[in-house]
Protein backbone atom coordinates (compact mmCIF):
# COMPACT_ATOMS: atom_id res chain seq x y z
CA UNK A 1 0.00 0.00 0.00
CA UNK A 2 0.83 3.28 -0.79
CA UNK A 3 0.21 6.88 1.02
CA UNK A 4 1.19 10.15 -0.64
CA UNK A 5 1.01 13.46 1.67
CA UNK A 6 1.16 16.96 0.34
CA UNK A 7 2.33 20.50 2.16
CA UNK A 8 3.44 23.93 1.39
CA UNK A 9 5.36 26.56 3.03
CA UNK A 10 6.44 29.45 2.52
CA UNK A 11 9.81 30.77 4.22
CA UNK A 12 10.04 34.70 4.56
CA UNK A 13 13.82 34.43 3.52
CA UNK A 14 15.88 34.44 0.61
CA UNK A 15 17.54 31.56 -1.24
CA UNK A 16 20.89 31.66 0.55
CA UNK A 17 19.77 31.83 3.95
CA UNK A 18 17.08 28.95 3.22
CA UNK A 19 19.46 26.80 1.22
CA UNK A 20 22.54 27.11 3.46
CA UNK A 21 19.87 26.55 6.34
CA UNK A 22 18.87 23.15 4.64
CA UNK A 23 22.75 22.01 4.45
CA UNK A 24 23.36 22.97 8.13
CA UNK A 25 19.57 22.08 9.38
CA UNK A 26 21.22 19.45 12.11
CA UNK A 27 21.50 19.97 14.86
CA UNK A 28 18.55 21.61 15.90
CA UNK A 29 16.53 21.62 19.28
CA UNK A 30 13.54 20.30 17.26
CA UNK A 31 15.47 17.27 15.90
CA UNK A 32 17.21 15.69 19.14
CA UNK A 33 16.70 12.24 17.59
CA UNK A 34 19.18 13.02 14.91
CA UNK A 35 22.40 11.87 16.23
CA UNK A 36 24.38 12.74 13.02
CA UNK A 37 24.70 13.43 9.61
CA UNK A 38 27.59 12.86 6.75
CA UNK A 39 28.39 14.12 3.48
CA UNK A 40 29.02 10.90 1.44
CA UNK A 41 29.86 12.53 -2.11
CA UNK A 42 29.69 16.24 -3.68
CA UNK A 43 29.68 17.43 -6.69
CA UNK A 44 28.43 19.92 -9.69
CA UNK A 45 26.74 17.94 -12.27
CA UNK A 46 27.71 19.45 -15.99
CA UNK A 47 24.81 21.55 -15.81
CA UNK A 48 26.28 23.21 -12.67
CA UNK A 49 23.77 22.13 -10.32
CA UNK A 50 25.35 21.39 -6.73
CA UNK A 51 24.83 17.84 -5.76
CA UNK A 52 25.21 16.27 -2.50
CA UNK A 53 24.48 12.87 -1.01
CA UNK A 54 24.53 12.83 2.72
CA UNK A 55 23.69 9.78 5.40
CA UNK A 56 21.57 10.43 8.47
CA UNK A 57 21.61 8.60 11.50
CA UNK A 58 18.39 8.96 13.92
CA UNK A 59 17.44 7.56 16.84
CA UNK A 60 14.58 4.77 16.80
CA UNK A 61 11.29 6.33 16.79
CA UNK A 62 9.03 3.48 14.89
CA UNK A 63 5.41 2.98 16.19
CA UNK A 64 4.65 0.67 19.10
CA UNK A 65 2.82 -1.82 16.28
CA UNK A 66 6.03 -2.06 14.57
CA UNK A 67 7.53 -3.55 17.24
CA UNK A 68 6.66 -7.24 17.15
CA UNK A 69 8.26 -7.32 13.97
CA UNK A 70 11.19 -5.68 14.54
CA UNK A 71 12.05 -7.04 17.78
CA UNK A 72 14.63 -4.60 19.71
CA UNK A 73 14.67 -1.46 17.90
CA UNK A 74 17.61 0.69 17.45
CA UNK A 75 18.65 3.55 15.46
CA UNK A 76 17.91 3.57 12.03
CA UNK A 77 19.55 5.39 9.02
CA UNK A 78 18.70 7.67 6.40
CA UNK A 79 19.62 8.97 2.92
CA UNK A 80 19.29 12.55 1.76
CA UNK A 81 20.32 13.93 -1.83
CA UNK A 82 19.84 17.21 -3.30
CA UNK A 83 20.27 19.34 -6.00
CA UNK A 84 21.32 22.89 -6.05
CA UNK A 85 20.62 24.53 -9.01
CA UNK A 86 21.71 28.23 -8.88
CA UNK A 87 20.62 29.50 -12.18
CA UNK A 88 16.70 29.25 -11.32
CA UNK A 89 17.55 29.26 -7.48
CA UNK A 90 15.89 26.14 -6.92
CA UNK A 91 16.98 23.75 -4.53
CA UNK A 92 15.76 19.83 -4.95
CA UNK A 93 15.52 17.33 -1.86
CA UNK A 94 14.76 13.78 -1.41
CA UNK A 95 15.35 11.77 1.82
CA UNK A 96 14.26 7.99 2.47
CA UNK A 97 14.76 5.34 5.08
CA UNK A 98 17.56 3.03 4.46
CA UNK A 99 16.51 0.41 6.60
CA UNK A 100 13.02 -1.29 8.53
CA UNK A 101 12.09 -0.46 4.61
CA UNK A 102 9.76 -3.55 4.33
CA UNK A 103 7.77 -2.33 6.59
CA UNK A 104 7.77 0.77 5.94
CA UNK A 105 9.63 3.04 3.61
CA UNK A 106 8.90 6.94 4.51
CA UNK A 107 10.18 8.91 1.39
CA UNK A 108 10.19 12.64 1.09
CA UNK A 109 10.56 15.06 -1.69
CA UNK A 110 10.64 18.79 -1.03
CA UNK A 111 11.20 21.72 -3.63
CA UNK A 112 12.74 25.21 -2.11
CA UNK A 113 12.16 27.58 -4.75
CA UNK A 114 12.65 31.57 -4.85
CA UNK A 115 9.97 33.56 -5.51
CA UNK A 116 11.87 37.16 -6.53
CA UNK A 117 8.77 39.13 -7.08
CA UNK A 118 7.74 38.31 -2.95
CA UNK A 119 11.65 37.98 -2.10
CA UNK A 120 10.53 34.72 -0.36
CA UNK A 121 10.85 31.20 -0.80
CA UNK A 122 8.24 28.88 -1.22
CA UNK A 123 9.08 25.10 -0.17
CA UNK A 124 6.90 22.40 -1.33
CA UNK A 125 7.05 19.16 0.06
CA UNK A 126 5.72 15.62 -0.72
CA UNK A 127 6.15 12.20 1.20
CA UNK A 128 5.42 9.18 0.27
CA UNK A 129 4.52 6.83 2.91
CA UNK A 130 5.21 2.52 1.62
CA UNK A 131 4.47 -0.50 3.27
CA UNK A 132 4.62 -4.27 2.53
CA UNK A 133 1.60 -4.99 4.72
CA UNK A 134 -2.08 -6.29 3.92
CA UNK A 135 -4.66 -4.24 4.23
CA UNK A 136 -5.10 -5.72 7.87
CA UNK A 137 -2.89 -3.24 9.35
CA UNK A 138 -3.77 -0.43 7.02
CA UNK A 139 -5.63 2.06 9.04
CA UNK A 140 -3.16 1.65 11.37
CA UNK A 141 -0.24 2.59 8.93
CA UNK A 142 -3.19 5.24 7.94
CA UNK A 143 -3.59 6.71 11.06
CA UNK A 144 0.19 6.39 12.30
CA UNK A 145 1.58 7.79 8.90
CA UNK A 146 -0.93 11.04 8.73
CA UNK A 147 -0.26 12.47 12.47
CA UNK A 148 3.39 10.85 11.78
CA UNK A 149 3.46 13.48 8.79
CA UNK A 150 1.63 16.18 10.44
CA UNK A 151 4.10 16.16 13.16
CA UNK A 152 7.22 15.70 10.91
CA UNK A 153 6.44 18.82 8.58
CA UNK A 154 5.96 21.04 11.72
CA UNK A 155 9.44 19.92 13.84
CA UNK A 156 11.45 20.15 10.52
CA UNK A 157 10.42 23.87 9.76
CA UNK A 158 10.49 24.78 12.49
CA UNK A 159 14.37 23.56 13.01
CA UNK A 160 14.79 25.40 9.66
CA UNK A 161 13.38 28.17 11.14
CA UNK A 162 15.77 28.28 13.89
CA UNK A 163 19.20 27.49 12.02
CA UNK A 164 17.69 30.22 9.95
CA UNK A 165 17.53 32.93 12.47
CA UNK A 166 20.96 31.66 13.77
CA UNK A 167 22.03 32.31 10.32
CA UNK A 168 21.14 35.42 10.14
CA UNK A 169 22.10 36.64 13.44
CA UNK A 170 25.91 35.53 12.53
CA UNK A 171 25.69 37.49 9.19
CA UNK A 172 25.20 40.79 10.95
CA UNK A 173 27.85 39.92 13.70
CA UNK A 174 30.32 39.30 10.89
CA UNK B 1 17.64 19.54 22.85
CA UNK B 2 19.95 18.09 19.90
CA UNK B 3 23.90 17.87 20.00
CA UNK B 4 25.25 21.08 19.84
CA UNK B 5 27.74 20.17 17.26
CA UNK B 6 27.03 18.43 13.98
CA UNK B 7 28.18 15.45 14.95
CA UNK B 8 29.60 11.71 12.41
CA UNK B 9 28.13 8.91 12.94
CA UNK B 10 31.45 8.02 13.54
CA UNK B 11 32.87 9.76 16.81
CA UNK B 12 37.28 10.09 15.17
CA UNK B 13 35.39 11.79 11.84
CA UNK B 14 33.43 14.46 13.69
CA UNK B 15 36.61 17.00 14.04
CA UNK B 16 37.74 16.37 10.10
CA UNK B 17 33.68 16.95 9.18
CA UNK B 18 33.81 20.12 11.68
CA UNK B 19 36.62 21.58 9.52
CA UNK B 20 35.28 20.18 6.10
CA UNK B 21 31.76 21.85 6.67
CA UNK B 22 33.46 25.14 7.37
CA UNK B 23 35.33 25.12 4.43
CA UNK B 24 31.81 24.12 2.09
CA UNK B 25 29.63 26.92 3.83
CA UNK B 26 32.22 29.56 2.86
CA UNK B 27 32.67 28.39 -0.69
CA UNK B 28 28.85 27.46 -0.90
CA UNK B 29 27.88 30.82 -0.05
CA UNK B 30 30.58 33.39 -0.70
CA UNK B 31 31.17 31.88 -4.00
CA UNK B 32 28.86 29.09 -5.33
CA UNK B 33 25.52 31.15 -4.53
CA UNK B 34 27.25 34.25 -6.50
CA UNK B 35 28.39 32.60 -9.68
CA UNK B 36 31.76 33.03 -8.40
CA UNK B 37 33.15 29.08 -8.12
CA UNK B 38 31.72 26.07 -9.67
CA UNK B 39 34.54 24.40 -8.76
CA UNK B 40 33.80 22.55 -5.41
CA UNK B 41 36.97 23.89 -3.37
CA UNK B 42 37.82 22.09 -0.06
CA UNK B 43 39.68 19.52 -1.85
CA UNK B 44 42.47 19.18 1.47
CA UNK B 45 39.57 19.35 4.20
CA UNK B 46 37.47 16.68 1.79
CA UNK B 47 39.69 13.95 1.41
CA UNK B 48 40.82 13.81 4.77
CA UNK B 49 37.06 13.32 5.95
CA UNK B 50 35.69 11.46 3.25
CA UNK B 51 38.50 9.02 4.18
CA UNK B 52 37.58 8.94 7.63
CA UNK B 53 33.99 8.33 7.07
CA UNK B 54 34.53 6.02 4.41
CA UNK B 55 36.66 3.39 6.51
CA UNK B 56 33.61 3.63 9.13
CA UNK B 57 31.07 2.76 6.50
CA UNK B 58 32.79 -0.61 6.05
CA UNK B 59 31.77 -1.77 9.86
CA UNK B 60 28.25 -0.56 9.62
CA UNK B 61 25.77 -3.14 8.27
CA UNK B 62 23.93 -0.80 6.04
CA UNK B 63 26.72 -0.62 3.86
CA UNK B 64 24.88 -3.00 1.31
CA UNK B 65 21.21 -0.85 1.56
CA UNK B 66 23.55 2.71 0.88
CA UNK B 67 25.57 1.61 -1.86
CA UNK B 68 22.31 0.64 -3.56
CA UNK B 69 20.30 3.61 -2.71
CA UNK B 70 23.06 5.63 -3.57
CA UNK B 71 22.79 4.74 -7.45
CA UNK B 72 19.49 5.63 -7.03
CA UNK B 73 18.55 8.71 -9.37
CA UNK B 74 15.36 9.86 -7.28
CA UNK B 75 14.73 13.04 -9.16
CA UNK B 76 14.32 11.86 -12.56
CA UNK B 77 11.43 10.18 -11.68
CA UNK B 78 10.08 10.09 -7.75
CA UNK B 79 9.29 13.27 -7.67
CA UNK B 80 6.95 13.65 -10.82
CA UNK B 81 5.60 10.43 -10.70
CA UNK B 82 1.87 9.83 -11.93
CA UNK B 83 0.22 8.72 -8.44
CA UNK B 84 2.43 12.06 -7.01
CA UNK B 85 -0.14 13.95 -8.26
Amino acid sequence: MVLWYKNNHTYDKDFRTVSLAFFNRYPNPYASHVLSIDTLSRKISPAGELCTTRLIKKTGRLPQWVKPFLGKISDSWIIEKSEVDIKNKELRTYTRNLDHTRIIQVEEFTTYRYNAQSGETDASSKVKFSSGFNVGVRNRIERWSHTKFDENVKRSRLGMAFVMEKLEQRRQIL
Amino acid sequence: MGNVMSASFAPECTDLKQEYDNCFNQWYSEKFLRGLSMENECSKQWYAYTTCVEAALVKQGIKPALDEARKEAPFENGGESSDAK
